[in-house]
């Protein structure tokens, strides 16, 4: 049986924009990527703004077809980690949790199992049932966050999240996604914190104008990925 | 891919009910909306047409109801099914969700928010109009009808606006030829030719308002030659669709998050 949870083989993607009626001009988000993500690892995306690493982890959740190369996946639950996904300022705390817990790939029951874990780590419990149109957006973002901290798949594709929130509840929020990154769980973690990176992964995929410049352990692509940004 | 069947109708059902309520909670008179919105627009046109004008005859105001009230629900539904990946872009790009959950979304919250409408409707009717037979059970096909049309060409709508966004604006003239063009404040049967009174018929939505009377007004089966041909058309399209929507899902993403 394979321990490779996913497969790329020289996948591109481009967009096109329109410059006028007829005519379009076209970018190379990705250019001819091919690795594989192995189970239980977890794997870094590094590369300078505007390098691809988004769009490589819309590919590999399936919100983006590829232009070019193929993709297969043989797990069958990857979710986007993404923070209030859904939320509805009309509706409370508490029907946001649920919702966009469900939309993370939940079940509504497990969500509603939950819910009660999530309403402490949050810290809303005296406004949870209060429209999130009340928020603050720190409170948003805790909410979403806590949610997003309860979900479960076989593959988790992590933006950026690690930390939200006033300095407490941020180095609470960075140490829980650590435990859970650190856990068995396959992730793919773009994040552009040489120190996260070094710390939780266990390879290191680097990106740069859309091409894969390297792949492999942390010390060694990041000593490239340095003496690259400062030559 | 990521998504069981069950997970997406759960997910699906909770959206429409938490939508419902949403929807509702922005306004002062919340739910009742429901029925103002209609009412309102049916009394503009009876105070036109009944009043300024003096036209129509008796059992007008119930004339009208059958036609402006099926012809307002095909209208919202398709206006805002046509809107609906572009203004779901922000899940769209976050979620791989089938595409088709979204015009789908505003099909079955409109489709809901007209149980309440039609429920109200057939009391009017019964109140003001020519009294209640046996003949009124089967509006429910008429109702089912027309329901499957909305979902077919709410599709088609959905399908094309992302693709080219000025498509928005011939929705909305079509929808106003439509309201002109279905017989909603005049009978065909008055107002067309006699030799294009069958062309006239062609246009589905004229047809089922013409059943709406028929059943309610006139208490006569509906011509059931005419729904299934809707139907059978309906089913087509949604089949095309459905095929369509399951082969181009990905492509939808990146169209409107450029």
């Amino acid at each position: 049986m394979s321990t490779d949870v996913m497969e790329l083989s020289n996948v591109s993607v481009r967009y096109k924009s329109r410059k006028s009626f007829f005519r379009h001009d076209y970018f190379t988000a990705l250019d001819d990527i091919s690795f594989t993500i192995r189970k239980g690892e977890t794997l870094g995306v590094i590369g300078p703004n505007g390098c691809g690493k988004s769009t490589l982890l819309k590919v590999l959740s399936n919100i983006y077809g590829v232009d070019e190369g193929v993709v297969k996946w043989n797990c069958r639950r990857v979710s986007l980690l993404s923070l209030a996904l859904g939320f509805d300022v009309e509706l409370t705390g508490r029907e946001n949790a649920v919702i966009s817990g469900m939309l993370l790939g939940g079940r509504k029951r497990d969500i509603l199992r939950k819910l009660p874990e999530i309403i402490v780590f949050s810290e809303l419990e005296e406004f949870i049932d209060k429209p999130t149109k009340t928020y603050s957006n720190g409170m948003r973002s805790r909410l979403g966050f806590s949610v997003a901290l309860t979900m479960q798949a076989e593959l988790i594709l992590i933006d950026e999240v690690l930390g939200v929130g006033d300095g407490r509840f941020r180095q609470k929020a960075e140490e829980a996604m650590s435990r859970k990154i650190q856990s068995d769980q396959t992730i793919v973690l773009v994040s552009h914190s040489m120190g996260q990176i070094r710390d939780l992964c266990d390879r290191v995929l680097w990106l740069h104008h859309g091409k894969l410049k390297m792949i492999d352990t942390p010390d060694k692509v990041l000593r490239d990925y340095n003496h690259f940004i400062n030559s | 891919m990521f998504i069981s069947r069950t997970h997406l109708v759960e997910v699906f059902l909770t959206k429409l009910i938490f939508n419902l309520k949403s929807e509702a909670s922005k306004t002062y008179l919340s739910y009742a909306w429901w029925l103002l919105e209609p009412a309102l627009l049916v009394a503009v046109l009876y105070v036109v047409f009944a009043i300024f004008l003096s036209r129509g005859g008796p059992h007008f105001i119930v004339f009208l109801v059958c036609g402006k009230i099926p012809f307002l629900w095909f209208s919202k539904s398709i206006t805002n099914s046509s809107r609906s990946i572009i203004a779901g872009r922000g899940l769209i790009n976050q979620a791989a969700i089938p595409k088709l959950f979204f015009p789908m979304l505003v099909v079955f919250q409109d489709a809901f928010k007209q149980v309440i409408v039609f429920a109200f409707m057939f009391v009017f009717i019964l109140y003001f109009g020519t009294g209640i037979s046996w003949v009124w059970v089967s509006v429910v096909f008429v109702i089912l009808t027309q329901f499957l049309l909305i979902c077919a060409v709410s599709m088609v709508v959905s399908a094309i606006t992302p693709f080219l966004p000025d498509f928005k604006y011939l929705v909305a003239t079509a929808m106003m030829a439509l309201m002109l063009g279905s017989g909603i404040f005049y009978s065909y049967k008055d107002v067309i030719l006699p030799r294009h009174q069958r062309l006239f018929l062609l246009n589905p939505l004229a047809n089922l308002i013409k059943n709406y009377r028929q059943v309610l007004m006139e208490h006569t089966l509906p011509d059931w030659a005419a729904l299934g041909g809707i139907c059978l058309f309906s089913l087509v399209l949604i089949a095309v669709m459905t095929i369509y929507f399951r082969k181009t899902d990905t492509i939808y993403a990146r169209l409107v998050a450029q």
